[in-house]
């Protein structure tokens, strides 16, 4: 008997993606299936060029597939219009960025305080100071991003992220813009909040030491996704 | 998200864009460009309502029915039904007597209610008008028959006592003969005076005032069957100096603020443009962080509508500052107190800007808000979307409609906005081009050509919008520069300080050889033309009814008397425009020389055939030239001249105006002396005014000229800031591949200076073709070349592009050139 469906947060099932382009068509990957649970932490590597950003915007639902379909908490995102897509996004998806995207007219509180009043959300800035404490900046939530550290900066971003309750969390090289040891911080204050509130984690990365430490490991290569080891 | 986060959020946004460069010229254009709107209207407005106050006051009334024969007194009754005041005037000029003293006057015989509009000023003050039994009287008439206040005067059959010496009065009357000193006395002992009988010249003057609706309908009434030898008079179609110099200002007032309005928009849309591209990643943030298309869009407008209340109170406060030091230049020359604007006009310049913000902020806001998410991922220019180009269109749409209502005429708005484009684009293409062979001229003379070279390949999309930019805008300012000192110039030479100040009428054949010798004594340079009245009764032997079109029929010439002269030689002042000057008629046929604006009107050429009657005769003569004449010039003006001799034996006088000064003034006293019958007209006081008038006049164009310039530097720096980025990206670029600081800057300093010559060039190009066309067209005075501008403008263009691009350049972090690429790349 198959596992319930709802454990499969994001599934994905012959996805294959072409642009026209002037020397033709171009085919960026196909056949792409993947099924991720929820919990589960996904790392997706590949060489410039892969199409990893492209098969992120599929996955997150930023984008259509030309072929096949992915379905996001049960959804098929093929059935859905774009502000559909986006109501989407918003209920299950938060995003982190190699270079934090920071808003910079606002301190670390209102930061992380941001989505969940364009959520709706009550007690917001209750919950925003919980999740700065977490994530260890409880005495800087009125610094503005200029005074803050990259670190500091990215650690509000992953409360800002981790502040909506999002089911899938997708990481764009979360690292990239930091120093070695920073970077190790970020990373283990990041999988240690996943696992605290089973969030999904999809991470791009080039970093394999990063990768490792994912329970899964993809790596798209030649328009093929692979799990790593094979 | 609820409204007011919403608010908060757009809130902070624009305080914090408040640090931005583009933000701030945004600021700055929009200010100005409200400020200028508000000005323009608020000052028009009051301008208009204090000139139309002014007129009527010069015309005692709202309007005047003036006749050759008493007025019926149905029309007054008339007048009254439609909730109107009125009064009857008579005048006409006769000799007054004191002791062995003579004095031509012109008499004013008035009833109560009066004056409609204005007031009389007395010396002692009087209330209403003379008693019966009294007059009132110019101190010109006291002084040339040596009379005082209190002492008795003939006038025909009556005795009157001088109640008081009258200073100042509205309604004087046109024409020559109500030039005389003016004497009033009280409508009742009119008959007693005898002065009323055949041949008497007496005028008569129906003055009306009231509601502006009941006015229009009496005119309705009245002007279909006015009757030869009446004219009705209303506010629009009375003429004074300072009107005429008033409307040509307000004219160049209002071109100059358009231009200033054009720069402005054209900042505010390139600001809003770079805003809203650098504001694209923070649009893309908000997007993944939950927000709406719809919500975004919301709150990029909030930020805008935010932005439109400061620049909305920042630039009404400017103009009602401006407004205050433009009325106290204009102070003396205005009655007083000025009337108000209407209130509401003090918002729209808010409104305009309002509506041009919107409009011109749609477009790249829209096309931001379909920024995806993916930007921060992959980074991608957003394409226009089909949208995007939509709205581009109705923003254009949107503000042609709104210069339309501006200029009030589509065919020029359209004619406008086509000629703009069109020459913008040729600029653009050309300043590519010069920009390139100069570019390749340059080869070999320095290293760093090459890379300039490959530099202006890689700019040529910002040069060929830059260069039109800046091209027009320095030639538009080079333009309203140049044209207002031609204006000037213009102005001042046609009063020059030896502008005639006395006018001499009246002067009878026998009197002419003895003034002229008087004249001539006193070293006064004058020419005494004779003066003949006649009226125009038809052309090519067709009668006026069916020979002119009934438009032309309304033509003043064709309903009174006209001045008519002869002479041997064309008058100096006026210039021939074609056909040739007769000295002497040809064989029987008298030749005529006529006005080119009345040839115009009248649909006339040469070789027509005018017949003109004159007292009891009948003349034809033929049209053999056609002159122009300087209306403002205080000299002699005809619209008819014929050749001598063919107005022989009819009664004439002579005219003639001359300048005096100093000892020379003496002359007027002993003219009077010598020849009482003669009228002198002293208009020293009239010139001082229009002289006045034009200084200050020039003194309130160059705020609009300040307005212009700071919405130019304004423009210059934020189209220099569209393309930062990209000069960023590729210095830093130029850095890792080896360049030095130093290079990068010499770089940049050489493009700079190239596109400052080649836009000045084309700017001083452009500007001279405008200014040829203003003067040969528009303010039709010889064109001259400017070659300041060759110099001036090539010079200014350069140093404005390296000084702001250095400003914008100062921001180049050039110590981090790696992080850069990866930041823009």
């Amino acid at each position: 008997m198959n596992e319930p469906v709802s454990e499969i947060i994001l599934s994905a099932q012959d996805v294959a993606k072409r642009f026209d382009t002037q020397a033709g068509m171009l085919e960026l990957f196909r056949e792409i299936n993947l099924e991720i649970r929820r919990g589960e932490t996904i790392a997706i590597t590949g060489p410039s060029g892969a199409g990893k950003s492209t098969l992120l915007s599929l996955l997150a639902g930023l984008d259509l597939a030309s072929d096949g379909s992915i379905a996001i908490a049960g959804q098929n995102t093929h059935t859905l219009d774009e502000k559909a897509r986006a109501e989407l996004r918003s209920r299950h998806i938060s995003f982190v960025f190699q270079t934090f995207h920071l808003l910079p007219e606002l301190n670390a509180l209102e930061n992380v305080v941001l989505p969940l009043e364009i959520r709706g959300t009550t007690q917001a800035t209750d919950r925003a100071r919980e999740w700065l404490q977490q994530v260890g900046l409880g005495a800087r939530l009125d610094h503005y991003p200029a005074e803050l550290s990259g670190g500091e900066q990215q650690r509000v971003a992953i409360a800002r992220a981790f502040a909506s309750a999002p089911d899938l969390l997708f990481a764009d090289e979360p690292t990239g813009n930091l120093d070695e040891h920073t970077g190790e911080a970020i990373i283990e204050q990041l999988f240690q909040l996943n696992t605290d509130q089973n969030t999904t984690l999809v991470l791009i990365t080039h970093d394999n030491h990063l990768a490792s430490r994912c329970d899964r490991r993809l790596h798209l290569h030649n328009g093929k996704l692979q799990e790593w080891p094979q | 998200m609820t409204s007011g986060s919403l608010f908060k959020l757009a809130w902070q946004q624009t305080l914090s864009a408040g640090r931005l460069p583009i933000w701030r010229a945004l600021l700055l254009a929009l200010t100005v460009a409200i400020a200028i709107a508000t000005l323009l209207a608020v000052l028009g407005d009051r301008l208009e309502q204090s000139l139309g106050r002014q007129t009527a006051e010069l015309l005692g009334a709202d309007m005047t029915l003036h006749s050759s024969r008493p007025i019926p007194q149905a029309v007054a009754n008339n007048a009254n039904t439609l909730g109107l005041e009125t009064s009857q005037v008579a005048q006409f000029p006769t000799m007054i007597e004191a002791g062995e003293n003579l004095l031509l006057i012109s008499l004013r015989a008035i009833n109560m209610p009066y004056p409609l509009r204005g007031n009389i000023v007395t010396q002692p003050a009087q209330v209403g008008i003379p008693e019966p039994g009294t007059l009132w009287a110019e101190p010109a008439v006291l002084e040339r028959l040596s009379l005082e206040v209190g002492q008795q005067i003939e006038l025909g059959y009556a005795q009157f006592t001088i109640a008081a010496k009258l200073i100042s009065t509205p309604d004087r009357g046109n024409g020559f003969s109500n030039f005389s000193p003016q004497v009033m006395i009280n409508q009742q002992d009119l008959d007693a005076t005898g002065l009323l009988g055949p041949g008497s010249r007496v005028r008569y003057r129906q003055l009306f005032s009231g509601d502006p609706e009941a006015l229009n309908k009496l005119e309705n009434q009245l002007r279909p069957d006015l009757a030869s030898g009446e004219r009705l008079i209303t506010l629009d179609s009375s003429n004074n100096i300072n009107g005429g110099a008033l409307n040509n200002a307000s004219r160049y007032l209002r071109l100059g603020a358009l231009l200033t309005l054009l720069i402005s928009a054209l900042t505010i849309a390139l600001s809003l443009r770079r805003y809203t591209l650098n504001s694209r990643d923070r649009a893309a943030v908000l997007l993944s962080l939950g927000m709406t298309a719809r919500q975004l869009q919301g709150l990029f407008l909030l930020q805008l509508l935010l932005a439109w209340v400061v620049c909305a109170l920042a630039g009404t406060a400017v103009a009602l500052g401006l407004e205050q030091v433009t009325l106290y230049l204009l102070d003396d020359l205005l009655p007083q107190p000025v009337p108000s604007a209407q209130p509401a006009l003090y918002g729209l310049g808010a409104l305009l800007g309002l509506v041009s913000l919107i409009t011109l902020g749609l477009p790249p806001m829209v096309a931001m808000s379909q920024v995806s998410v993916m930007h921060l991922f992959r980074r991608s220019a957003t394409p226009t979307t089909w949208g995007g180009r939509m709205l581009q269109l109705v923003a254009g749409l949107m503000l042609t409609g709104l210069l339309m209502l501006y200029l009030d005429d589509l065919k020029l708005t359209l004619i406008l906005i086509a000629s703009l484009l069109i020459t913008a684009w040729l600029l653009g293409k050309l300043g590519a081009w010069l920009l390139r062979i100069s570019a390749f001229a340059l080869a070999g003379k320095h290293t760093l050509v090459r890379l300039l070279r490959l530099r202006l390949q890689q700019q040529q999309r910002w040069h060929q919008m830059q260069i039109p930019v800046i091209s027009l805008l320095l030639a538009l300012m080079a333009i309203s520069l140049w044209a207002r000192s031609d204006l000037l110039d213009r102005w001042q030479s046609q009063l020059p300080d030896t502008t005639p100040n006395h006018f001499l009428i009246n002067i009878q054949q026998h009197e002419r050889d003895g003034v002229d010798q008087l004249l001539q004594s006193y070293d006064l340079q004058s020419q005494l033309y004779p003066m003949i009245r006649g009226r125009i009764t038809g052309l090519n032997g067709e009668p006026i009814a069916t020979a002119f079109t009934e438009q032309q029929r309304q033509h003043n010439a064709l309903n009174r008397e006209l001045n008519l002269t002869w002479g041997e030689r064309m008058p100096a002042h006026n210039r021939l425009l074609s056909g040739e000057w007769s000295s002497q008629s040809d064989g029987d046929e008298v030749q005529l020389s006529i006005e080119q604006e009345f040839a115009n009107t009248l649909g006339l050429a040469l070789g027509d055939k005018l017949m003109f009657s004159i007292g009891s005769h009948t003349v034809e003569g033929s049209i053999s030239s056609i002159r122009s004449v300087q209306w403002e010039s205080f000299q002699p003006n005809f619209y008819v001249i014929f050749t001598p001799g063919a107005l022989d034996n009819m009664p004439v006088s002579y005219i003639t105006s001359f300048y005096a000064s100093g000892e020379q003034r003496k002359v007027g006293n002993q003219l009077l002396q010598q020849f009482p019958t003669i009228t002198l007209i002293d208009i020293e006081q009239l010139l001082a005014q229009a002289r006045s008038l034009i200084g200050k006049l020039s003194d309130t164009s160059g705020l609009v000229m300040l307005l212009t310039l700071l919405a130019g530097l304004v423009l210059v720096f934020t189209t220099l800031s569209q393309e930062l980025d990209q000069r960023r990206y590729e210095n830093a670029l130029l850095h890792t591949l080896g360049a030095t600081p130093q290079q990068c800057q010499q770089l940049d300093l050489l493009e700079f200076a190239l596109l400052g010559l080649v836009c000045g060039g084309l700017a001083a190009a452009l500007g001279e073709i405008a200014l040829w066309f203003i003067h040969q067209r528009l303010v039709l005075i010889e064109p001259v070349l400017h070659p300041g501008n060759w110099l001036l403008l090539p010079l200014a263009a350069t140093a404005l592009f390296t000084l702001t691009g250095l400003l914008a350049r100062r921001r180049v972090d050039e110590r981090n050139s790696y992080q850069l690429l990866r930041r823009l790349g």
